[in-house]
């Protein structure tokens, strides 16, 4: 099981890392823009912070993330069984 | 290469059990202008874009398809959750069941399966990038049509959320089409 | 933002207007929506977001 915290935490990194993404096609074709560089480099790092405040409480969201003993990944939830 | 990050783009919900719009939702899963057909269409093309802005573009939304396909794969996999071999016959979903039980399966929303065909790369970056401009145009009117088949508010919100993604990428498509077409303009680069 | 490195740039994109082919505007970066609203919406940028409204019946 899960609970709302987790959940509310997910749904903050989401909202982060869409920002980032979204940042991130912009940049693609607008390499030089300074302004918009700004806000992706900073939105990238609140995202690191999120990501790495929700792993310590939660677990690995990604492969590369150092795990408690036994392996933490692969627990639940996956993203298709949460309700958000 | 690429890594997973557990975790969906959007936050999709649905409010019931629903196989018919399950259905529909599979013409987003596996068929012609699908998430699926996006991803490997962008993925594909990338390889013979003349210019970094385009490579990477091609690359990163290619890549942001694949997390589409997931949420997709999300709601359909929430509205059929725990239904049965005769609700499933019920809702048209029987020729589905016989083949699939109730695992995904990448075909459209009448069981036709996906294929390459759906999708072209010619190594003419013009022509590659009004494909993909289509593309967006054609996959935003299905998600039109499909929030037409639907009361339900999450799985409303959901599709809402991918047509707006087919207006942005289209913007973005377009501008990567007239860096290419300045880039080819240059006398050296007229072929 | 009105004259960001970028927009000087494309007013100087160098493309020839011509009948016969397709041209798209650049976008300028200006406002964007806080995290959550463009989560929600779709969409970083106001001047992306285009809602889509069932068609009224006449």
């Amino acid at each position: 099981m899960y609970s709302k915290d987790m959940v509310d935490l997910l749904k903050e990194i989401m909202a982060v890392d869409f920002v980032v993404y979204e940042l991130a096609l912009f940049l693609d074709t607008h390499p030089n823009d300074r302004r918009a560089l700004e806000d992706h480099n900073n939105f990238a790092m609140k995202s690191r912070q999120l990501r790495e405040m929700f792993e310590r409480k939660y677990g690995p969201l990604i492969l590369d993330s150092v795990s408690e003993f036994p392996y933490q990944y692969i627990n639940n939830p996956w993203p298709w069984e949460i309700r958000y | 290469m690429w890594y997973y990050v557990k975790k969906l783009q959007y936050p999709a919900n649905v409010a019931r059990t629903d196989l018919g719009m399950a259905k529909f939702l599979f013409a987003q899963y596996g068929g012609p202008d699908s998430e699926l057909s996006a991803s490997i269409r962008y993925l594909t093309q990338r390889y013979t874009m003349p210019i970094p802005q385009a490579k990477a573009l091609l690359t990163d939304i290619g890549t942001e398809e694949l997390a589409h396909w997931e949420i997709i794969g999300t709601l359909i996999y929430k509205l059929t959750d725990g239904a049965t071999p005769e609700q499933m016959r019920r809702a048209g979903l029987g020729d589905h069941f016989a083949q699939h039980d109730n695992a995904l399966y990448p075909h459209d929303a009448a069981g036709v399966p996906w294929t390459a065909a759906y999708i072209q790369a010619t190594g003419d970056p013009i022509a590659d990038l009004h494909e993909n401009l289509a593309a967006e145009q054609k996959a935003r009117a299905t998600y039109e049509h499909l929030i037409s088949l639907t009361d339900d508010p999450g799985v409303i919100a959901t599709l809402a959320f991918l047509r707006e993604r087919e207006i942005v990428h289209f913007q973005r498509f377009g501008e990567a089409l007239m860096l290419v077409k300045e880039y080819m303009d240059k006398p050296k680069h007229v072929f | 933002m009105s004259n960001s490195e970028n927009e000087v740039k494309m007013q100087n994109l160098s493309v020839e207007y011509r009948l016969g082919e397709a041209y798209i505007p650049f976008q300028s970066y200006g406002k964007i929506f806080d995290p959550r609203t463009a989560l929600m919406n779709g969409t970083l940028f106001p001047e992306l977001y285009r809602p889509y409204r069932v068609r009224a019946e006449l």
